[in-house]
């Protein structure tokens, strides 16, 4: 992976930006709510302290429930009109099955009205009248109005209209009752409305189950309603847009104060259902208010209430009835001389919220878009020119490699001042000290060969003269001995020099036109007799290849790799010699069938004082190789704009040396005119 | 009466044995260490040969300093430079000075008498009338073997010894082809095949000095060289 992509990866981090981000407006938004609950509470408290002090006096619990009913109720024991209430049935059954009995109370204009519900499925039906109704299946209804208690026997022979009697002689409140009874398979209903000629305090429903007989005590509770004066007085005390209800300690609604209303809306926002999407997805908080205190129901049983019933304020957030609304809720306790006697359950509905946040949110998610862009852009850019300066730097390198450490001009990025420049003022000072070395162990052949001249011509002049003195036949032999090897040494030190000779021969090589292909003719001829037992193979091209480059300098380089070629190649083996034109070069190529190269070799040959050559090779007598032949080769090679390349041959056949020779470059007429 | 050979050389013991290996061959040999010594030495008595080290003690180019101002006082007095200098530009400055011939350090002293020798004998004959046996004719080329003089169309062409011997050997047998052992065989020395072109090369120039359109000396690669008949 290039570093511009490892870059932009890191650029990728950036998107912690909008994570923190929405931590943040998260985290605000928790502080706003926090505020909010903390002023609602306050107000809640402050109103429930207003309201205890007038309006707390209904009946303690437990209580019989009258709802308000809106329409009138037609007594026929189906129960139709009641089908709203129904889930606020208080179970009045005996201690082992409360559910066995649920009573509905309600009260319009007309008069206060009954519905009970009883799970009977084995029934023992008699009149009222019967004697055995006590015995029978049948409903207790006690009613108290002042000091007056009467109890009315419910029961029905069969479905339909009844009446029920009072057991006991009383003034105030009525002598019957009537109703209407239905059954089904599982049970029983009752209906029944009491006049309200008088103003009941308490009541009780009692039921008895012939296959279950037990006591059909109607145990009696005070009544509690819906009240008006209260909920008056607590609408006078509520803040706008927010509704306050209060709760008997039994969760019972007893007044109901003020509207939920929402003051944004109708104002137009930024959020649409997208934004209300964005704010319930991102930022709302699990809104985990109760669903039951939404509506307009009787009874709030809530946790919040109960909360607040057990003398401890809660508050909790649910989502609004317009969608994106939340609705903030405070329940506290309403005490009277230091008793949880109920509730005050305060609401406010809000869209400010959610909106303030969605803005924030949207502000921070175009801010983060925008500077992951100009992050990721300036990153890709940092990121293209700093792999764009590594692989200058990289290039420079390789070619300085390639080239002994040799650059052609400075190091790039030598003047820069950061941690690149650094690297590439060190990479010159090591090219500089392997430049330095490389030209060293180039000119050390042949300044050493300068060095040695001199003793070597001591030795050979003293061994000349010592030719003229008298010696004794045995020691002529030692003379001749020192002459040899003073030979030998002399064709080394000519050997080592050779190579700064031919440098300086090309540095003043003059180029002519002439014919590469008859030149290689005549040296293949020349080499003819040199093979000996080695087959010399040629292969020339048919036509004349003309060619501009220093013949004579071609010609020793031939020298150089038909020698190397014949000293390789076995006795009996072969070299093959031959000459192509290939595009606008020409290409030499010398093989034999020598063994093969070392594979690390294969690069360095061309260097000077490189040689493969082991010392067993050499056969008594010989001059040492020194490795110049190659590099000599490789020096002509590049005056005439080629280079030298050595490789193996397949299938292990042998080694070819390849010379490609491109020319050298014409001088302009002006030039060579100077020149001469 | 022996002749009077100098020799200016720094390193002693070459010196030394050049000096007795001359001396056994007859001459009078005189032998200095600087360019001071020998110059002071010749302003009493010329020397009718001499032998210059091209670098001399803390003279890196005082052997090239004694030619010229010798060669400013005579013209035809033989020089031979003769020093472990041997790259073309040496050689090439050597011979501009004035030298009659230019020798590595590795000449053998047979080879140095050699010379010397041809020397004198060219001196001698410039002293007497051309004999007429000993000149060959090729074409516009003319040889004088005695006096080692060589012309093209009547021009002389100024040839050292070694590059003379050369031509010679050449010219001896046109057309054939004279391979570079030949060549360094008759020409007295022992070079390797660079310097060997480096001579054809400098001949070739020398005869075009004289005539531009010279093209007489032909090189066959791998084999050699060869005068065109």
């Amino acid at each position: 992976m290039s570093l511009r992509f490892k870059l932009l990866l890191v650029a990728l981090s950036t998107l912690a930006l909008p994570w923190a981000g929405w931590q943040f407006v998260r985290q605000t938004e928790a502080l706003l709510r926090q505020g909010q609950e903390q002023a609602l509470l306050a107000s809640a408290g402050t109103l429930a302290k207003a309201f205890a002090a007038q309006h707390v006096q209904w009946p303690a619990a437990p209580v019989l429930y009258v709802h308000r009913l809106a329409q009138r109720v037609a007594v026929d024991g189906y129960g139709d009109d009641w089908s709203e209430l129904k889930p606020y049935a208080q179970a009045l059954g005996p201690a082992q099955d409360r559910q066995k009995l649920r009573v509905l109370l309600g009260a319009n204009a007309d008069g206060l009205y009954l519905l009970a519900d009883v799970r009977d499925a084995t029934r023992t039906r008699v009149d009222a009248r019967d004697p055995r109704a006590a015995r029978s299946d049948h409903l207790v209804l006690a009613l108290e109005a002042g000091a007056e208690t009467r109890r009315y026997l419910i029961a029905s022979g069969a479905p339909g209209p009844f009446e029920a009697h009072a057991d006991a002689a009383g003034a105030a409140l009525p002598e019957r009752l009537a109703g209407a009874w239905q059954e089904d398979g599982s049970g029983y209903r009752v209906e029944l409305r009491i006049p309200d000629t008088v103003r009941i305090d308490r009541a009780g429903v009692g039921v008895f189950d012939a296959s279950e007989p037990a006591d059909d005590t109607a145990e009696l509770r005070a009544l509690l309603a819906y009240d008006d004066t209260a909920a008056k007085s607590l609408a006078a005390l509520v803040p706008d847009h927010a509704r306050a209800r209060v709760v008997d300690s039994d969760a019972w609604l007893i007044a109901s104060g003020g509207r939920l209303e929402n003051p944004g809306a109708g104002v137009p926002g930024a959020d649409g259902t997208s934004g209300r999407l964005v704010y319930a997805t991102l930022i709302a908080p699990v809104l985990t208010g109760s669903a039951t205190l939404a509506g307009d129901a009787p009874r709030l049983d809530a946790a919040e209430v109960w909360q607040a019933l057990s003398g401890v304020a809660s508050t909790s957030w649910r989502a609004g009835e317009a969608g994106g609304d939340v609705v903030l809720t405070a329940a506290v306790p309403l005490s009277a001389a230091g008793e949880v006697r109920g509730a005050l359950v305060l609401e406010e509905e809000n869209r400010a919220l959610p909106m303030l946040a969605n803005r924030a949110l949207f502000g921070l998610a175009g801010a983060t878009l925008a500077a992951l862009l100009i992050a990721g852009l300036v990153l890709l850019a940092f990121g293209a020119s700093l792999s764009f300066r590594i692989r200058r730097l990289r290039n420079a390198a390789e070619r300085a490699v390639r080239t002994s450490g040799r650059l052609s001009g400075p190091m790039p990025l030598a003047d820069d001042e950061d941690e690149l420049g650094d690297l590439a003022r060190s990479f010159g000072k090591l090219f500089d000290e392997v430049g330095a070395y490389t030209d060293y162990l180039r000119t050390l052949a042949s300044k050493l060969s300068h060095e040695l001249n001199t003793p070597l011509a001591i030795v050979k002049s003293s061994l000349d003269n010592l030719d003229h003195q008298a010696l004794p036949a045995d020691a002529r032999a030692y003379a001749a001995r020192a002459r040899d090897g003073a030979e030998r040494l002399g064709k080394i030190v000519r050997a080592m020099s050779e190579a700064g000779r031919i440098e300086r021969a090309i540095a003043a090589a003059e180029a002519e036109d002439f014919d590469l292909a008859a030149l290689v003719a005549g040296c293949a001829a020349g080499y003819k007799p040199l093979a000996g037992t080695r087959e010399l193979r040629v292969r020339l091209p048919p036509a004349p290849l003309p060619f501009h480059g220093a013949p004579e300098l071609i010609a020793q380089a031939l020298d150089k790799l038909f020698d190397n070629a014949r000293s390789f190649a076995p006795e009996g083996g072969w070299i093959e010699l031959s000459l192509d034109a290939a595009d606008s070069a020409a290409l030499i190529r010398v093989a034999n069938s020598g063994p093969a190269l070392p594979a690390a070799m294969q690069e360095r040959l061309f260097d000077s004082l490189v040689s493969v050559r082991d010392a067993g090779m050499r056969s008594a007598g010989e001059t040492p190789h020194l490795g110049l032949g190659l590099y000599v080769v490789r020096l002509v090679a590049e005056l005439h704009r080629g280079r030298a390349s050595a490789r193996n041959l397949d299938d292990d056949r042998g080694v070819e040396f390849a010379l490609r020779l491109a020319g050298m470059p014409r001088r302009r007429l002006s030039e060579s005119a100077s020149d001469a | 009466m022996p002749r009077h050979i100098a020799i200016v050389e720094d390193e002693p013991l070459i010196r030394a044995n050049y000096v007795e290996a001359l001396a056994r061959l007859g001459y009078e040999v005189r032998g200095y260490a600087s360019r001071a010594e020998a110059e002071s030495a010749f302003a009493q008595k010329a020397p009718e040969l001499v032998i210059i080290d091209v670098g001399l003690g803390d003279e890196p180019d005082g052997g090239f300093e004694l030619c010229r101002s010798l060669r400013a006082k005579s013209a035809t007095l033989p020089i031979i430079f003769l020093t472990a200098r041997d790259s073309d530009f040496d050689v090439i400055s050597g011979l501009r000075l004035g030298a009659d011939d230019y020798l590595a350090k590795d000449v053998s002293l047979h080879q140095l008498a050699a010379r010397i020798s041809a020397l004198f004998r060219r001196m001698e004959a410039l002293r007497k009338p051309v004999a007429a046996d000993n000149v060959i004719a090729h074409g516009p080329l003319k040889i004088e073997a005695e006096r080692m003089r060589v012309t093209w169309n009547g021009a002389d062409v100024p040839l050292t010894v070694t590059e003379f011997w050369m031509v010679h050997t050449l010219v001896r047998f046109p057309g054939h082809v004279k391979n570079r052992d030949q060549l360094m065989r008759d020409a007295q020395v022992v070079v390797d095949d660079a310097t060997i072109t480096s001579h054809i090369k400098r001949i070739r120039k020398k005869f075009i000095a004289v005539d531009p359109a010279f093209d007489a000396i032909d090189t066959v690669h791998g084999a050699g060289y060869r005068w065109k008949p």
